[in-house]
């Protein structure tokens, strides 16, 4: 099983790596000069020169690239040529927004899929069943973003029971800084609970097939107690991989959910730093949003060698 | 066969009223009109009016033949990539079908938001830079389920006789292989028919995709924002529009796999 | 195995929130705190070398100060000179300055930052404006409360650019950086940042003039116009200094926790031409299309009627204004006819905008407007700033454009042949200097021909002047309805 382990080790390394010079190769290409970009249309000639030597842009490509990636690998992202500041500190403090957001969101997905998928693969054959899984269905269909529409129009300008957006640090105002991510989360986790539904419904489903719940149920014991006694833990194995999936999906989702929410997360420093050229911003942020979906997949992929018996043995 | 039904009956009503916007709409689509703003419900305008005036039924119509286009194109790229590439990560020697397949999740790890708007970056965002991204983001889920059903097809016993019998590769993978993973394939085309209406929409709003005027939906979303207060009708059509969409070619996928797929079929 | 994968990504975690807690924005809300929402927000701090609205709006009269400034009705007035005489030639300045006055790094402020600043601009800065500054030869310190300027020609738009950035001054032991910490004399300092959310202003404690009645001002961020509205209902700020969500005005109207105020601003949402480009050069091609767009329908769908209609390059609020708004009345047969002359059938333009609301509303409407009469328009939007400003501003690669030109008295720029415009007029070049080096009634005169001239060209279509629609909670009062300066003035504000 090491083996196996460090063997994942490695491919997530060199993917990371790949991963890394894609990223840098698509920046390099991008059109513009981010020295005009960051002196404005007045430049003099001579000054974009030295700029372009501040920035380091004017040195053979393969330089750069190596002296990009052993700053990251030491946590220096460099320098944003538009604010002159340096990335490291503000991409981590923009990454804990999200992170926030994307925590909110799977346990809201979780709190609405583990008891509404389990209730909908239970009663199956029942109406209220089938009325689960319509809904669940419908609920994937609904875009994360309208769903924060919908919440904003309802909860904040209507009721004014919850703000419409915006962010309070976790450390300075506990309750406000709750009170800020109930909607974002819910309208990250509502549509993401929808899908998770399904597949712990179909999860549930194929465990009630399972020989050990038939003898649970023979020997008295009703389809739910069985089910929480026996099946539970078994049905839990793809959901976890399905989860790890969901996390990627989220991370991106939370693009859109800040732009709706005005949260100065990973996304709305994205979509800023594209409109004003940031490129090596736009760069920094790319790689650990790449970087932690494949973080993730390497994660269950080990977890998935840990817990599946079939793998442990060989 | 109650999903396949309606999500048939869903996905047709997209493709008429796209079909129907060649041919005809209510109102020009893009026509501005000054003095027919933001009208309600009614029996000229049927959805209403924009605020510039234009016709909401019409440019739902036409935002269908948008939400087509991009997901016709975004899954046939997927499809003509990502299946050679996992038929042959299933036929071919150990070591190359784990290089595909890890090239395979190094692309997953850039998700067709992200791709879009790096491509929007790079070349200018519009309706061709969302599909292409959408379409390469897509590719992993094809190769994955190609190679999976080609690994199931590759053990059963005519294909091992078909070897035995000196057949090429490239005559099985085209005769056995194919044939019966393609089942396997329209679900999943379906189902991913129904992200790529999804991430459009995303992208329209986010002012990565379609531009203006060409309708789409997520741009009338978007557009429909600022006056979501006193007219929610402006969203609520579009989104309904989308949500349309997105039941119907999962309604389609679930119905498909439900058919092609007797073990669950009969469970379900 | 599985605990320890468990323990580390917990660790990740911590590390993350914690970094995220450390460099927050402190924020406490007190009746004497207010919380202002913008649209843009700044890149850095330094407007010398950062083009765009979003810095000086922040900092101008409210960290930065001039030697003059603009009044509610535009007029020069003294701030860190008390006054000032004009030689007769009109090239020599004297100032005098207000004593006691203190950098907020403690620095005093003295004739000597007068010169460092002024001179400054020609060596370091690199916005498109600095060019109104090459007309200062040099400054003289005669004491330490009195500067003298000289030009080398007579300006009367320098004096007027002093009160825009161009005239901030800055200490000699403040300009480390610019971009992260400003130092200057005004009414505030710029007490924490948190970068896509937030900038927080503290009253001056050493500030030599009246202390503002808010000491804490919350500057809050917010692109998405309906997200600024929506923050505004639910209490997340108190005021929205510009409205760009048109549409949702009435609500607030109809609600007696908000008041409207709706003034004007020097911003012209202006349909640029290249003026140097076939089909465009064609004079009768831009009236063509200047007959062709109904600009009061325009108005009224893409920004609903919220606006002035103009004509010309030239606000209400500047002392050469006409009414040129009819100058060409909407006139699709007009239009067409103008075309066939000129022989321009099957016209297909490029229509390259920047990204942004008002731009894209504008757009669809032209379109619609100038299919009308057979012009085809492609729109092509653009991120703003940077694609915009490369492409279409520096390298005048568009036929059409439309784009808000915010600067105070901008139709100068017409002057310049090599602006983006393209457009060439000698007789517009030649009264410009007049203007400019003339007394003020000869400047308002040759003016008036300049804007006469310039709708005669078709040199441009001035779709209409951008209102400045202000929306408060009805406890905070002293807005002024008029947005004359680049500034965002906080020193007015009160609680009612």
């Amino acid at each position: 099983m090491t083996a196996r382990v460090l063997r994942r080790v490695a491919i997530f390394v060199v993917s990371v790596l790949a991963a890394s010079i894609v990223v840098f190769l698509f920046m390099a290409v991008l059109p513009g000069d981010p020295a005009q970009v960051a002196l404005g249309v007045n430049a003099t000639p001579e000054l974009l020169a030295k700029t372009r030597a501040e920035f380091g842009i004017d040195r053979p490509l393969v330089t750069q690239y190596f002296d990009w990636i052993g700053g990251v690998l030491h946590g220096d992202f460099g320098r944003s040529y538009v604010t002159r500041e340096a990335i490291g500190p503000q991409l981590l403090d923009r990454l804990g927004v999200t992170l926030w957001l994307v925590g909110a969101g799977m346990l809201v997905a979780l709190v609405i899929a583990v008891p509404a998928g389990t209730f909908a693969a239970v009663k199956h054959r029942k109406a209220v069943g089938a009325g689960v899984s319509g809904l669940s269905q419908i609920g994937v269909a609904i875009p994360a973003f309208l769903a924060g529409i919908i919440l904003v129009q309802i909860f904040a300008v209507q009721l004014r029971w919850l703000p419409s957006g915006g962010w309070t640090p976790p450390d300075q105002d506990f309750g406000e800084f709750a009170r800020g991510l109930v909607l974002p989360a819910l309208s990250l986790g509502l549509v993401q609970g929808a899908v998770l539904t399904r597949y712990v419904r179909s999860a549930v489903l194929d465990t009630l097939g399972q020989d050990y719940l038939r003898t649970a149920r023979s020997k008295g014991l009703r389809p739910g107690q069985a089910l929480v006694r026996h099946g539970l833990r078994n049905a839990s194995v793809p959901v976890v991989t399905v989860l790890g999936l969901q996390l990627a999906t989220l991370l991106i989702g939370a693009v859109v959910v800040e732009r709706v929410f005005v949260l100065p997360g990973l996304g709305s420093m994205l979509l800023d730093a594209v409109s004003a050229r940031d490129l090596l911003t736009v760069q920094g942020i790319v790689l650990v949003l790449v970087a932690g979906v494949l973080l993730v997949n390497f994660v269950v992929d080990v977890l998935y060698t840990v817990l599946d018996p079939r793998l442990r043995g060989s | 066969m109650r999903n396949l039904v309606l999500g048939s009956v869903l996905v047709g009503l997209v493709v008429v009223a796209a079909l129907l916007s060649f041919a005809w709409t209510p109102f020009d689509p893009v026509k501005v009109d000054a003095t027919h703003r933001l009208l309600g419900f009614g029996a000229s305008h049927w959805f209403g009016t924009d605020k510039f005036g234009r016709d909401l039924l019409s440019q739902i119509m036409v935002g269908a033949r948008t939400t087509l286009y991009v997901g016709v194109v975004a899954v046939g790229i997927a499809a003509v990539i990502g299946t050679p590439l996992g038929v042959l990560a299933g036929m071919a020697p150990r070591w190359l079908g784990e290089f595909v397949m890890r090239v395979n999740d190094l692309v997953l790890a850039f998700p067709a938001l992200l791709l879009a708007i790096m491509f929007g970056a790079v070349f200018g965002a519009d309706t061709l830079t969302a599909m292409v991204a959408i379409g390469i983001a897509t590719i992993p889920s094809f190769a994955r389920i190609a190679r999976s059903g080609t690994l199931q097809v590759m053990s059963t016993e005519f294909v091992l006789a078909a070897r035995a019998g000196g057949r090429s590769r490239l005559t099985i993978a085209v005769r056995h292989v194919l044939p019966n993973i393609s089942g396997l394939l329209i679900v999943q085309a379906s189902v991913s028919f129904a992200i790529a209406v999804l991430a459009e929409a995303a992208l329209s709003f986010l002012g990565f995709g379609t531009r203006p005027p060409t309708p789409s939906w997520g741009r009338m979303l978007q557009e429909s924002q600022e006056l979501l207060t006193v007219n929610p009708r402006l969203a609520l059509v579009p989104g309904i529009a989308i949500a349309v969409a997105v039941l119907g070619f999962n309604l389609l996928g679930d119905g498909l796999r439900d058919r092609l797929d007797p073990r669950l079929a009969a469970r379900v | 195995m599985k605990a320890r994968i468990t323990a580390c990504t917990a660790a990740l975690l911590l590390v993350v929130s914690g970094c995220s807690a450390g460099s927050s924005a402190s924020v406490s809300a007190g009746p004497d705190t207010l919380s202002v929402g913008f649209t843009a927000e700044p890149a850095n701090f330094d407007f010398t070398r950062t083009d765009g609205a979003a810095i000086p709006q922040a900092l101008l009269y409210n960290v930065y100060e001039g030697l003059v400034r603009l009044d509610a009705q535009g007029r020069v007035v003294p701030l860190l000179a008390q006054s000032w005489t004009v030689s007769p030639d009109r090239r020599t300045y004297d100032f005098r300055l207000r004593q006691g006055v203190k950098f907020s790094n403690g620095a005093p402020f003295t004739a000597e930052d007068v010169k460092f600043s002024l001179m400054r601009v020609k060596t370091n800065w690199t916005i498109s404006l600095k060019s109104t500054m090459d007309v200062v030869d040099h400054v003289d310190v005669v004491a330490p409360d009195h500067a003298r300027v000289v030009l080398s020609k007579p300006s009367n738009g320098w004096l007027f650019s002093l009160t825009s950035r161009l005239g901030a001054m800055f200490s000699p032991t403040g300009v480390a950086d610019l971009a992260n910490k400003p130092v200057g004399t005004g009414p505030y300092v710029v007490a924490a940042r948190k970068r896509g959310d937030s900038v927080v202003l503290k009253a001056n404690p050493a500030y030599w003039g009246r202390k503002p009645a808010y000491s804490t001002v919350v500057l809050k961020y917010i692109k998405d116009p309906t997200a600024l509205n929506n923050a505004l209902f639910s209490n997340g700020i108190d005021v929205i200094s510009a409205v760009t969500a048109p549409d949702s005005v009435p609500q607030f109207q109809a609600d007696d926790r908000f008041q409207v105020v709706q003034g004007t601003t020097n911003s012209e949402v202006t349909l640029a031409m290249n003026n140097k480009r076939a089909p465009l050069n064609d004079v009768r091609v831009r009236q063509a299309l200047t007959y062709a767009i109904d600009r009061k329908a325009l108005l009224d769908t893409a920004w609903a009627g919220r606006g002035t209609l103009i004509g010309s390059m030239v606000p209400p609020t500047d002392p050469w204004y006409e009414d040129l708004a009819n100058a060409y009345p909407f006139d699709p047969a007009k239009a067409k006819a103008l075309l066939s002359e000129a022989h321009a059938a099957n016209l297909n333009l490029r229509l390259r905008i920047p990204n942004l609301p008002y731009a894209v509303s504008a757009a669809q409407v032209v379109q619609s407007q100038l299919a009308d009469v057979g012009v085809r328009t492609t729109i092509e939007p653009l991120d703003f700033p940077a694609v915009w400003l490369k492409q279409v501003f520096t390298d005048h690669d568009y036929d059409l454009s439309i784009i808000q030109h915010v600067e105070a008295r901008d139709i100068t720029t017409f002057g310049k042949p090599k602006y983006y415009w393209g457009y060439d007029s000698k007789r517009v070049q030649q009264l410009l200097a007049e203007a400019d080096s003339g007394t003020p009634e000869q400047q308002v005169a040759a003016m008036k021909q300049v804007a006469r001239q310039l709708s005669a060209d078709a040199a441009a279509d001035w779709l209409f002047l951008f209102p400045n629609v202000i929306v408060a909670k009805t406890k905070v009062g002293g807005f002024v309805p008029n947005q004359v300066s680049e500034s965002f003035d906080l020193t007015g504000l009160a609680p009612r």
